[in-house]
């Protein structure tokens, strides 16, 4: 069975054959699973610029499972006369480049801030040549708003659906409304 | 010493920035367009039955379409083979939707039409304004050697898309709608037939299928003139423009409701607007999410009800709903 997914995955099939492949794989978990992988492997052979499955959910969660490392402390084999001496550089430093930190973000700060508000704020810049990924993503007005579940959407935008699907590419096969965020929440989260 | 270094820090950070704020958005190549061009072309030109997958939220959903073209024009078939079955027959800009469980039948007049793998049914020209489209690559789907394109969103208001098109007909073979690094929704051909003969009996209804009791519902509309309607959108989004306004009847309400249709000349946003009824429930503002690229938000205005609907950003969304108004 998996052979027959590899060879739907290639176009391979008649349609008799890719209805009865795409009716297991809706069946069985395994086969979905191996439709996934199909396709992740498939457009990592091809190079594919951007890959099939989205993966940041899995390598979140084993970034938040990595233990936080905290920095070492400062070494205790100093002798007490060079300590005072390098704490003074220590703290000259530290001292010069919270300024020279300080400086950079204002700028940065300025830089961002006059591209966000004059009238191109929209535009962003071109991603170079080489690079296929939309990792140059333009920059969001605002992060969306988190997502709530509730139990009973309104009826009426099934309606607004169904008629918008004139405009909008395969709305038949969008499904229904299943999830809902509230205005007082994104007024409270985004203050407007 | 490190003074010295803190101003080499200092200056080498405000040249990147500067070099970064200098940076100008190239136009799309005229090669990169003609393959747009080409693609949307394609269904005119050419017959093909194929079956479909779309793919969004871990769902996938499985369909069959068969598309005629002759000189009587176009004719079409999509069936939706999961779920609730869901049959749709389109003779040019004449549609009807069967519902073979509760045996309804919605008809209507189509003005724009966009099923996959008609993706763009209206001209490119506008495209370049919003889009930077860009020539990838060659890879093969459904069997088929397929031109990648990518249209890469020139601001946060829209989400960007990859194309893959057939390198010998132009017909779109798979869709992604993407945002950031993230696939929102997926549209792909797993088996695909081109210019092949497609017999009537394929894009049409047979008697079998219409036999017996169904109701049938015309969902009319009247379109209307500019600035005919009461409500008006005063801060449409860079590169949206109103494709049409009309007045159209839901499926199961009596009371006409208002519609304003837009488009960036890929994504296409509705923003429906509807009295209050007293009798009813107060409807809930909020956003909400449909699976794939949907976003919905509703909020009330002087009585009414407007609700916005489309395949753009919760942003852009809320940014337009925000800005409808009556007018004086």
């Amino acid at each position: 069975m998996k052979n027959i997914v590899s060879e739907l995955m290639d176009g391979e099939l008649d349609r008799q054959n890719v209805m009865h492949i795409l009716e297991a794989i809706k069946k069985d978990r395994e086969l979905q699973e191996e439709w996934k992988t199909y396709h992740l492997i498939g457009d990592t052979l091809r190079q594919s610029s951007r890959l099939s499955m989205n993966i940041s959910s899995s390598i979140n969660r084993k970034l938040k499972a990595e233990p936080t490392i905290l920095s070492p402390a400062v070494s205790s084999h100093r002798n007490e006369s060079s300590s005072s001496s390098n704490d003074r550089k220590q703290k000259y430093k530290v001292f010069a480049f919270s300024i020279a930190a300080s400086v950079i973000a204002m700028i940065s700060g300025g830089v961002i801030m006059n591209h966000l508000y004059e009238p191109r704020q929209m535009m962003v810049a071109e991603q170079s040549i080489q690079d296929h990924s939309f990792s140059a993503t333009p920059i969001m007005v605002s992060t969306p708003p988190t997502i709530h579940r509730y139990a009973h959407p309104p009826v009426e935008i099934n309606d607004y659906l169904f008629v918008h699907r004139e405009f909008s590419p395969g709305i038949t096969m969008r499904g229904h409304v299943t999830n809902i965020n509230s205005v007082p929440e994104y007024h409270e989260r985004y203050g407007r | 010493m490190i003074s010295r270094k803190v101003f080499a820090l200092f200056f080498l950070s405000i040249l990147c920035f500067q070099t970064a704020s200098a940076q100008e958005l190239s136009r799309s190549t005229e090669s990169a367009l003609a393959w747009l061009t080409k693609m949307a072309n394609a269904p005119r030109q050419y017959n093909y039955a194929g079956t479909f997958v779309y793919y969004a939220d871990s769902h996938m959903e499985t369909s069959y379409i068969a598309h005629k073209t002759d000189a009587s024009g176009e004719r079409e078939r999509i069936e939706v083979l999961d779920g609730m079955p869901r049959i749709v027959f389109r003779n040019n800009d004449e549609m009807k939707c069967y519902l073979p469980e509760s045996r309804k039948i919605y008809t209507e007049k189509r003005w724009f039409r966009k099923f996959f793998p008609d993706f763009m049914p209206q001209p490119v020209e506008n495209i370049d304004d919003n889009y930077l489209v860009k020539e990838i690559k060659r890879e093969r789907i459904a069997n088929r050697e397929a031109q990648v394109l990518m249209l890469i969103p020139r601001d946060s208001l829209r989400y960007g898309h990859q194309f893959w098109i057939d390198v010998d007909t132009g017909l779109l073979l798979k869709v992604s709608v993407v945002q950031g690094n993230d696939v929102i929704e997926q549209f792909s051909f797993a088996q695909l037939r081109v210019d092949h003969d497609i017999e009537v009996g394929e894009v049409t209804p047979d008697q079998a299928m219409v036999s017996g009791e169904w109701k049938t519902t015309n969902l009319i509309a009247a379109i209307l003139n500019k600035n005919e309607l009461r409500w008006e959108i005063t801060h449409l989004p860079a590169g949206f423009k109103k494709l049409v306004e009309m007045k159209r009847n839901l499926t199961e309400k009596t009371t006409l409701v208002d519609h304003i249709a837009l488009s960036d000349g890929l994504a296409t946003v509705s923003v429906f607007i509807e009295p209050i009824a007293k009798d009813a429930p107060a409807p809930v503002p909020g956003f909400f999410s449909s699976r794939g690229a949907i976003n919905i938000y509703v909020r009330t205005l002087d009585g009414n009800k407007i609700t916005t609907v489309g395949e753009v950003p919760v942003e852009t969304i809320k940014l337009i709903g925000d800005s409808v108004i009556r007018q004086n």
